[in-house]
């Protein structure tokens, strides 16, 4: 799906007007910052950052002529064929191969016709094609792409997620594949659903681009709605961003906060609680893939010694935020904290939650730890 | 009145119900026919004044005595409602529809009229160059064996506990109504023909010039419409109007073969984006040093299958390989094959989400927020039949997903078609297995340049413009031999 330029501009120019409900996006965008973010300013309504536009979404103001194109695309595959395996070996980085597909990937974002991408197998060709961006331009990305391997996504400013195209930058975790099955985990309990969960709150914790929430919010009941928090001011521009480009804005609240601190308002009143939290041990970190560790936000990354802060906050503040029966489903780091959670979860005193289980990706590994309150 | 008779005036026979010595016993059946009809008799529209259809009247009662004539497209009718009426076809067949002198297509056809330009306003020419349509357009949509299978048809309808299994019952009464359309639709084209001569050799015994221009514009725009036909009825296959899958594999010969087999997935691409498909990549698995091992592109659009399986088998080429610092003469094999993805419910098989396997392939390591990666390639394993399918191209996983579902959905149909046409041989033509032995296509780089199929005959001396999608003399040729074939086969 791709929504007009116009549609999406707008949401720049146009002020967002608060409403009334309970639910109201003006939270981001009026309220003074009380986060610790050493990115955020202190100041309220000027500072909210304004999310670049993704390039598929740029206006063709430039142009070049397929030979020139052509001529750069050759170039740009020279250079991601010498990359063969190294990245690979060296930190389970991109191969060639898959170089090769972003590579085409750029193109089709950049052209106003991605059609005429077979023309440029041809050689010679002088017919003229619009761009989004310029051939200079281009030659910088994808010499970032390959020598400071820059992560694809913030290229072309989005990641095609589920169905989904999502807005995304610099300073902004990049949704992974594997937690495209969150919305399939909420969804399969909707469809099971007889406690009237699919037209309650959920909240999705550490939001990020906003992506498990706008996976959510299409799945819900007319009356369902949910909370995106993120610490991050700028993550949570980017989400309201992503928001409104699905028309989600009424169904989707951003509140820039820290987990629980911003939901005083709703507890125990919790259909569902969501979150992929930052769940890598500190000591990773540092020997991380070059495109994650040198260039995504820590902030989304580093889960602390063992990896395990944030997961366990979320465990503990759960069992008060959810009503009974609700449910709630976490990302984790495999099957070893999969392991401990459940096992955390289920000897918890209070004995607040059933049904715990965990759930592997399509990869095999145990990835999501699910539950409801009793 | 008049209105009336101007509106079904191109059915010679329902005018004969005005025959007073039969109007009670044709006014009947010639209204059935009025409304099963009209829809065809609307797409022409007539202006003949009120003395042109007296003349007409006057001129089919005297026939009606001189040249008895059939009521075919009543009875064609009754078959349609009652279909106990089955034995029609094979009583029937044997006698054809001829003009108030007894002219038939056929003898059109054997008279050999030279055929002249269509700016030529002659109308026998007209009428030869209709005529012949109609017998090729009889053998594409192989005639007898259309008879055969509404016959078929027709008694399995009949049988009173059909409805007992809904969806083959289903599956039969579509293929009846579509047989029964197509077998419409030439007789009536065939009708027509032969209204416009009866009209014309009228208007000239009557000196009147403007029904026999009128008469004359209307074959014109048969001849034109007879063209198109023709092409259609190359496609007359239940699964031709499909989107397809085409999967492109290298044969033995290591990187020789990979990239030429990458040579005919661009073929075809080329192809297809020529002829207004739109092409997916679903899946591509390339060479280490060059081309493709395997690939599977979608190709949607109408008839994209019925054209593509024509490019079923195994192509070589013969070039100067240059991959060969020797520069010596190389032989290289890819093998095509082609999928119908059929929308189409009666070939659609139930798939349980239980049956299926899903695996995420190509990754390594912790996954999750350890890896940024494009690459979110699906393969998806269904149990029972062991068939998988996957799909790499996309730019998310669910959207790999999805397209892997798709092409698995087609290989299962594809099985299930398979099955189906065993138990129904005489009718389905299915996809074999590709064997390399069957090879169906030849491309010569050198020491000469040409392309050449090797069922057909057919070649071109230009390479390029086949390599670069030029194929569709390749798919016609074929096409229509083997539609040749098949009849003359089967008489």
């Amino acid at each position: 799906m791709r929504v007009s330029l116009t549609r999406a501009c707008r949401f720049y120019t146009s002020p967002i007007t608060p409403k009334p409900s309970f639910f109201s996006p003006r939270a981001i965008l009026n309220q003074p910052f009380s986060s610790s973010s050493s990115s955020s300013s202190s100041s309220s309504h000027s500072s909210t950052p304004k999310p670049k536009t993704p390039l598929f979404l740029k206006p063709p103001k430039y142009s070049a002529t397929l030979s020139d194109l052509k001529k750069w695309h050759n170039w740009a595959k020279a250079l991601a064929s010498s990359v063969r395996s190294t990245f690979a070996d060296a930190d389970n980085g991109p191969d060639s191969s898959i170089l090769f597909r972003e590579l085409n990937w750029l193109i089709e974002d950049s052209l106003e016709d991605p059609s005429l991408i077979p023309q440029l197998g041809f050689q010679n060709n002088s017919q003229s094609v619009r761009l989004r961006i310029g051939l200079d331009e281009l030659y910088g990305l994808w010499k970032q792409r390959i020598e400071k391997r820059k992560p694809f996504q913030y290229l072309v400013g989005c990641e095609h997620w589920r169905d989904l195209v999502l807005s995304v930058e610099e300073g902004v975790f990049i949704p992974r594949p594997e937690t495209e099955l969150m919305v399939d985990l909420v969804s399969d309990v909707l469809v099971r659903d007889n406690d009237g969960l699919r037209d309650g709150f959920w909240v999705d914790l550490g939001t990020g681009s906003g992506a498990i929430a706008i996976g959510i919010a299409r799945v819900l009941g007319s009356k369902g709605s949910i909370i995106a928090v993120d610490l991050n001011p700028l993550a949570a521009a980017v989400a309201a961003f992503n928001a409104q480009r699905y028309g989600l804005q009424d169904i989707i609240e951003i509140r820039q906060g820290s987990w629980f601190g911003k939901l005083k308002d709703v507890e125990g009143k919790l259909s569902g609680v969501v979150s992929n939290p930052p769940y890598i041990p500190s000591d990773d970190i540092s020997g991380l893939q070059v495109e994650v560790g040198k260039h995504e936000p820590r902030l989304a990354l580093d889960g602390g010694v063992d990896g395990l802060d944030y997961l366990l906050h979320l465990c503990n503040g759960t069992a008060s935020m959810l009503k009974p029966g609700g449910f709630f489903a976490f990302e984790t780091n495999g099957e070893k904290q999969c392991k401990f959670l459940k096992n955390y979860l289920e000897n918890d005193s209070a004995c607040s939650f059933c049904n715990v289980s965990i759930v592997s990706d399509f990869a095999g590994i145990q990835r999501f730890v699910t539950g409801f309150r009793q | 009145m008049s209105s009336f008779i101007l509106k079904r005036s191109r059915s010679g026979s329902s005018l004969l119900s005005q025959n007073p010595k039969t109007k009670s016993s044709t006014l009947c059946s010639s209204q059935v026919d009025s409304s099963a009809k009209s829809n065809q008799n609307h797409t022409v529209s007539h202006s003949w004044s009120n003395s042109t259809v007296a003349k007409i009247m006057r001129r089919n009662l005297k026939d009606w005595i001189l040249a008895p004539r059939l009521k075919n497209p009543c009875g064609s009718t009754e078959v349609l409602l009652f279909p106990r009426g089955c034995r029609w076809f094979s009583t029937q067949a044997a006698v054809e529809p001829s003009t108030s002198d007894g002219l038939t297509v056929d003898g059109i056809v054997a008279s050999q009229w030279t055929i002249l330009d269509e700016s030529e306003g002659d109308w026998k020419s007209h009428a030869a160059a209709i005529a012949q349509s109609i017998k090729v357009i009889k053998k594409r949509l192989q005639w007898k064996n259309l008879n055969v299978r509404l016959n078929l048809l027709s008694a399995e309808l009949n049988k009173p506990n059909l409805w007992d299994d809904p969806v083959h019952a289903g599956r039969i009464s579509r293929e009846h109504g579509s047989l029964m359309g197509k077998m419409k639709e030439v007789k009536a084209f065939e009708q027509e023909l032969l209204e416009h001569i009866d009209m014309i050799k009228l208007a000239r015994e009557e000196n009147d010039t403007e029904l026999e221009l009128e008469s004359l514009e209307a074959l014109l725009t048969m001849r034109r419409k007879s063209k198109e036909k023709e092409l259609d009825a190359l496609l007359s296959g239940e699964l031709d109007p499909c989107s397809c899958y085409i999967e492109v594999q290298a044969g033995a010969g290591g990187t020789e073969s990979m990239d030429w087999a990458s040579m005919v997935l661009q073929m075809y691409k080329s192809w297809a984006q020529q002829r207004g498909y739109r092409v997916t990549l679903m899946d591509e698995m390339p060479g280490e040093i060059a081309g493709i091992k395997r690939a599977t592109i979608k190709v949607d659009g109408e008839y994209a299958f019925g054209y593509a399986k024509a490019e079923v088998g195994v192509h070589r080429l013969v070039r100067i390989s240059p991959f060969d610092s020797g520069k010596r003469r190389h032989t290289s094999f890819a093998a095509v094959a082609v999928i119908p993805n059929s929308g189409d419910s009666s070939t659609h098989v139930q798939i349980n989400e239980s049956d299926l396997r899903i695996e995420r392939f190509r990754s390594g390591g912790a996954g999750g927020q350890h890896a940024n990666t494009t690459d979110s390639a699906v393969r998806i394993i269904h149990i029972p039949t062991g068939i998988t399918a996957t799909c790499q191209n996309e730019r998310s996983q669910h959207q790999n997903k999805a397209s892997a579902m798709g092409v698995l959905q087609s290989r299962v149909n594809q099985l299930e078609i398979a099955r189906q046409a065993q138990m129904n041989a005489e009718h389905t033509q299915s996809l074999t297995d590709i064997s390399w032995g069957n090879q169906i296509r030849t491309y010569v780089l050198h020491p000469y340049r040409m392309v050449k199929d090797l069922r057909t005959n057919y070649e071109v001396s230009d390479p390029d413009s086949v390599l670069e999608g030029d194929l569709d003399g390749f798919i016609l040729s074929y096409l229509s031999a083997s539609l040749d074939k098949d009849e003359d086969g089967r008489q």
